[in-house]
Parts: C-alpha cells; structure tokens; sequence
C-alpha cells in the first residue's frame, strides 16, 4: 500500500515538473497582477530579460517594433525582468523605454517555472495558450526566422 | 603518473557540476560586472607578468576563462 | 661603451608574456552598446642603482556585433641602467671585458660588478582575433612580433573555450608557439671559456624556440564566486644562456683564481617546465577579492610558490582603492653557483641571481574613478623586494613602480 501510494506521489511529482507553466501563474506588473490566461486569444511574445544581459538590450527596439506593427492583430510582447536590484531595471528602462507590457520577478520564480535556459529566453504562445516556440539568445541575424514564425500564429 | 591523476580528479570533480556549484541563468547580475571578471585589469597583468618574468625564473599559470554574464 | 649590452636583459624581457598566457581574456560583456575599447598604460619602473623601464602600452579592442572580436597591443619598453654580469665582489677592484672586445669597464672594491649604462628600445604588436564557433564554443587566435634593433620574436597562439553546465563550468585548451633570433654583439661566446677581447665564440646564432601548451577549467560556485584551475605545460629549447654573464673562478684560498678568473656562463639548451594555477574572484558586497596560486617547476630543478591578492574596496559608485600583495619564493637552478671553484668546473654554471634561492615580496596599492560612464583612471604604486632566500650572499634588490592607466570605451 506504501508502495503504491509512494509510486503514485513521484509520478504526480514527475508530472508536475515536467508539466507546463501554469497560464494561470501571477506577473507583476506596475499596473498590478496579470496572468497569461487573461491574454487568451492573444499571440503571446514572452522574453525573460535584466539590466545587465547585452543582448537583452538590443532586443528592446525590436520588441517595441513588433508590438507597434502586429499590436493590432492580436499580439502581446511581456517581458519579464528578473533583476535582483530595482533600481537597476529602472535605470535600463529610462534609457532604453519599452513600450510594451513589464513585469518583474527579482526572485526569479516565473523563470524557474518556464525553465530559463540563458538570458535571453523567449517564448511564443499561440492564440490557445500552448507553448509553441522558446529560443534562447538574441541575435540580429535571427530575427527573420522569428518574425516569420511570429506571422504563422498571428494567421490562427 | 599519481600527478596526472591528481589534475583529472580535480577537473572532473569540477565538470560533475557539483550540484551545489552553479547559478541560474538569471542570476548573474554579479558575475556580469566587469570588476568581477577572472581579468578585469589585462594591462596590469601584462605588466607584472612582463616584470616578473625578467626578475624571476618562473613563468606561466594564467589564461583566458569563463564566468561573466554567461549571456547567449 | 656597448649598446649592445642590453640584450642580455633584454632576452629576459622579450618572449615574457607574447604566449597565449598574455591573457586578453574574452570577456562576453565588455563594452555594452559602446563597440570600441581602449586601455591605456604607462609603467615607471625602477630600481634603486640599477634598471629603470619606461613602458607604454595601448590596447584597442573592436568588438563585432556577431560576438567576435579584434584586439590589437602595442608596446614600447625603453630600458636603462646596468645589472649584476655575474660575477662577485672581491676585496680590490675588478675590471671586465666589454662583449665586442673593444673595450673594458671598471668596478671599485667590494662593490657588486654590475653591467654599465646602457639604454634600448623594444617595441611590439599582439593581435588577437575571438570568434564565436557554435553558442557554447569560442576560439581566439593571436599572433604577435616582436623587434629591437638586432633581435626579433615572432609568435602564434590559438585558444578554445566551452562552456557547460548553464555556462556554470567552462574548459579552455590552449597552445602557442614563439621562436626568437638574437646576434649578439662579438659573437655568441662558447660557454664556460675565460672572458676576454678574443673570446671564443660558437659561430651560432642565439635562436630559441618556446612552446605552450594549456588547459583549464572555470567554475561559478556561487553568484558572487568563481574559480579558476589551469595547468600550463611548457617546453624551451635552444640557446638559453645570457652571452653576457660570467661566474667568477675562486682558487682554494678564497680568492679569484690568477689565470681566467671569469668564465662566461652556460645554461641547458632545453628546458621542460609546468605551472598549476588556481584563481578566485569573489565578491563582498561592491568589494572583490582575487586571490591567486600558483605552484612552478621545471627540469632545472627551478621550483616556487606565488600567491597573489588583491582586495577591491569600493569607495561609492566611482571610485575604488585596492591594496594588492604578492609574495614569491623559488628554488634554485641545478646549475646555479653563487660563484666556482678551481679545478671543480661543472658542464652548466650561471651565477645570475634570479635562478638562485630567492624571495620576492610586493605591495601595491592601485586607486581608480571613473571619470564618467565610458572612461576610467586608476593609478598603481607598488614596491617590490628581493633577496637571497639560500646561502648565496647577492645583494638585495629594491624597485618601485608607478603605473597611470587610462581607459575608455566609445
């Protein structure tokens, strides 16, 4: 019977990490909590960034580009700061603004749960909420594919 | 022979990724600074290398590494 | 009075960091948006009654938006003074034949024989060019040249890094090679023949060829902690001998011997060595701690210790003050004799003192400020001690340096 009940208590804990991040997982955002799931229907870009990642910061014009252009079809970019220091991801955004949507996670816990490889990490969630694409890294040369894959979801 | 031995226990102990060694990719912010890099002088150690050298029959041990931010 | 005579400091300058050991370390992060960095150095050395170096050093560095990189060093060392030919005081004074034969030079009673005044100029150039390979692997390929009026370096080194592990470990192998050609004024002397006008020379010319092999790994510890184990394998071969430094001949009664009293010196024409190396960098707060070690031995018996640390206190968001110490201690050469004896002349002598029993112990204190979000300057002050660590008597040696460092990216 202990054995059985054991059994099933590592399956369910085999199951909960390798399931999918929670839709439903809380985002702080200066204008309050916001889950994916109230995006649901909304193409979906998730970036994982900090102050003090390079590349990240040569993503921010791109991001603010995408958004502006697919905005309106449907398309969301959240981009998730995992910072330490406040006061740093502050300095970023004055020099660099983003005109789309921020979160901050300074103890990393959203990360954690979308298994963050390398800064930085994005992820593109279709119009039903499923993980579709997660990349790591930026680079200029990448943002052709990326885009294009961007386009095939907007399309469902 | 025992030496060879020595250096590859001490390397592959650090390449098992001792479990407890390491950070998450996120949590670099550190690292990241350049005052925390393995070289954050190059031109200091040139020098001292350079004076060393020729006041001392010894050379060598340092190189190039890691650490850093890690970004991809 | 002989130009020339700067060589033989000068072939312990030369080759000393143009291996892949010169560490330009690839540093993903350097610059931000800035593609352009520059660091610039001067260094003042100098010891008391002997060697002063002027050293100017100026580094550029490109970085391309795909992750490589080119890094060019030039350098510019200007040397002056006299240090000890090898041989050792006496109780009357002694005159010693200049190396083109032509001339002598004097030095009083119970003075250390140092080599007179002299004054040259070496210049060099390292490039090194960083590349991506793949997202975990990078490669970084150097070549540098070397050049003073009668002798030339030239060298090539490639290095690879990988990272695994979340980038927590990296391994980096290496390997460079440096071949260097010297014409020594008069000739390269044949080794342990009596200094004189007409020495005997090898015909030869004074060309030895290093050799560097590397491997190490990095490890993050922790988000404030990171390590470094390295082990360096080396092999010299060729003429390795300072053609202007001799060894005194005493007789059984303590005294120079009448007939040659001064052989010139000769040292082994190969030479098998290793370095193991551990580095950490830690930080405490906005302070750092680096801390280094590094355990050195080779085929001529020559073994030592250096430890190295430097603490980094942050004085608010610009400025820092670090206090840095190192302390050496070494073995002596198989071959090294403080001076010989009549009738008992080994097959290799030198009585250069940096191969005999010593320690070395330097404290340093360095300032920096940034000067605005692109550019620093820091300023480095250090004093630097030598002495006999055995039985041989040589006198101690005293330096200072000051070194001003500017740099900025843009």
């Amino acid at each position: 019977m202990r054995l059985i009940s054991g059994f099933i208590i590592s399956m369910l804990f085999v199951f909960s990490v390798h399931a999918a991040p929670s839709s439903s997982m809380p985002l702080n955002t200066k204008n309050g909590v916001i889950k994916l799931s109230d995006f649901k229907g909304q193409v979906i870009y998730l970036d994982f960034w900090a102050s003090w990642c390079i590349p990240c910061r040569k993503s921010f014009p791109w991001m603010n580009e995408i958004q502006k252009r697919y905005g309106n079809k449907g398309f969301k970019v959240i981009a998730v700061n995992l910072d330490q220091e406040a006061d740093k991801a502050k300095a970023f955004l004055d020099k660099i603004p983003a005109n789309f949507t921020v979160a901050y996670d300074p103890e990393g816990v959203s990360a954690t749960a979308y298994k963050v490889k390398g800064m930085p990490s994005s992820y593109l969630i279709d119009r039903t909420g499923k993980i579709t694409f997660s990349h790591i890294g930026f680079r200029a040369k990448e943002i052709p594919a990326m885009e294009q894959k961007i386009k095939q979801l907007l399309k469902k | 022979m025992k030496f060879g031995v020595t250096i590859l226990f001490i390397l592959t102990t650090f390449m098992s990724g001792c479990s407890s060694w390491g950070v998450q990719p996120w949590e670099r912010n550190k690292l990241a600074e350049k005052k925390m890099q393995l070289e954050p002088a190059p031109l200091d150690s040139y020098l001292d290398a350079h004076i060393y050298y020729s006041k001392e029959s010894s050379s060598g041990g340092a190189g190039v590494g890691g650490g850093g931010c890690g970004c991809n | 009075m002989q130009l020339k005579k700067s060589k033989s400091v000068r072939k312990m300058l030369a080759v000393a960091t143009t291996t892949l050991l010169s560490g330009v370390a690839h540093s993903a992060n350097s610059s931000g948006d800035n593609n352009w960095e520059v660091d610039s150095s001067i260094l003042y050395y100098s010891e008391a009654d002997r060697v002063t170096v002027i050293e100017p050093v100026v580094s550029m560095r490109k970085n391309m938006g795909d992750e490589s990189f080119l890094n060019l060093r030039f350098v510019l060392d200007s040397l002056t003074g006299s240090s000890p030919n090898g041989a050792i005081k006496t109780g009357s004074a002694q005159t010693f034949t200049t190396p083109s034969g032509n001339s002598t030079y004097t030095t009083a009673a119970n003075e250390t024989p140092l080599d007179p005044s002299f004054h040259d100029t070496r210049s060099s150039i390292n490039a090194e060019w960083g590349m991506p390979l793949n997202k975990t692997t990078r490669a970084i390929f150097g070549a540098n040249i070397s050049k003073e009026f009668d002798y030339q370096s030239l060298g090539v080194s490639a290095n690879f890094s990988w990272d695994f592990n979340n980038r927590n470990t990296t391994l980096t192998a290496g390997a460079a090679i440096n071949a260097d050609t010297i014409n020594p004024v008069g000739g390269v002397p044949t080794g342990l023949t009596p200094m004189s006008a007409s020495k005997a020379t090898t015909g030869a010319d004074d060309s030895k060829t290093v050799t560097d092999f590397i491997i190490g790994v990095t490890q993050v510890i922790n988000r404030t902690t990171l390590m470094q184990l390295n082990l360096n394998i080396g092999s010299d071969s060729g003429y390795m001998t300072d053609p202007y430094k001799i060894l005194s001949v005493l007789d059984g009664g303590g005294n120079l011997r009448l007939t040659d009293p001064y052989l010139y010196e000769k040292r082994p024409d190969s030479r098998a060595r290793q370095a193991l190396y551990w580095k950490t960098v830690m930080g405490f707060g906005e302070d750092v701690l680096n801390l280094s070690y590094r355990y050195y031995w080779d085929d001529w018996d020559v073994s030592s210790h250096t430890v190295e640390a430097k603490y980094r206190f942050s004085l608010g968001e610009k400025q820092y003050l670090q206090p840095e110490v190192r302390y050496y201690v070494q073995d002596k050469a198989n071959f090294y004799y403080y001076n010989l004896v009549d009738g008992a002349i080994p097959t290799y002598a030198s009585a250069d003192y940096r191969l005999a029993d010593l320690k070395t112990t330097t404290l340093a204190f360095k300032y920096g400020i940034d000067l605005d979000k692109d550019s620093e300057f820091a300023v480095r002050v250090g004093k630097m001690n030598q002495t006999s660590n055995g039985d041989a008597p040589f006198e101690d040696v005293d330096a200072t340096f000051v070194q001003l460092n500017y740099s900025m990216t843009f």
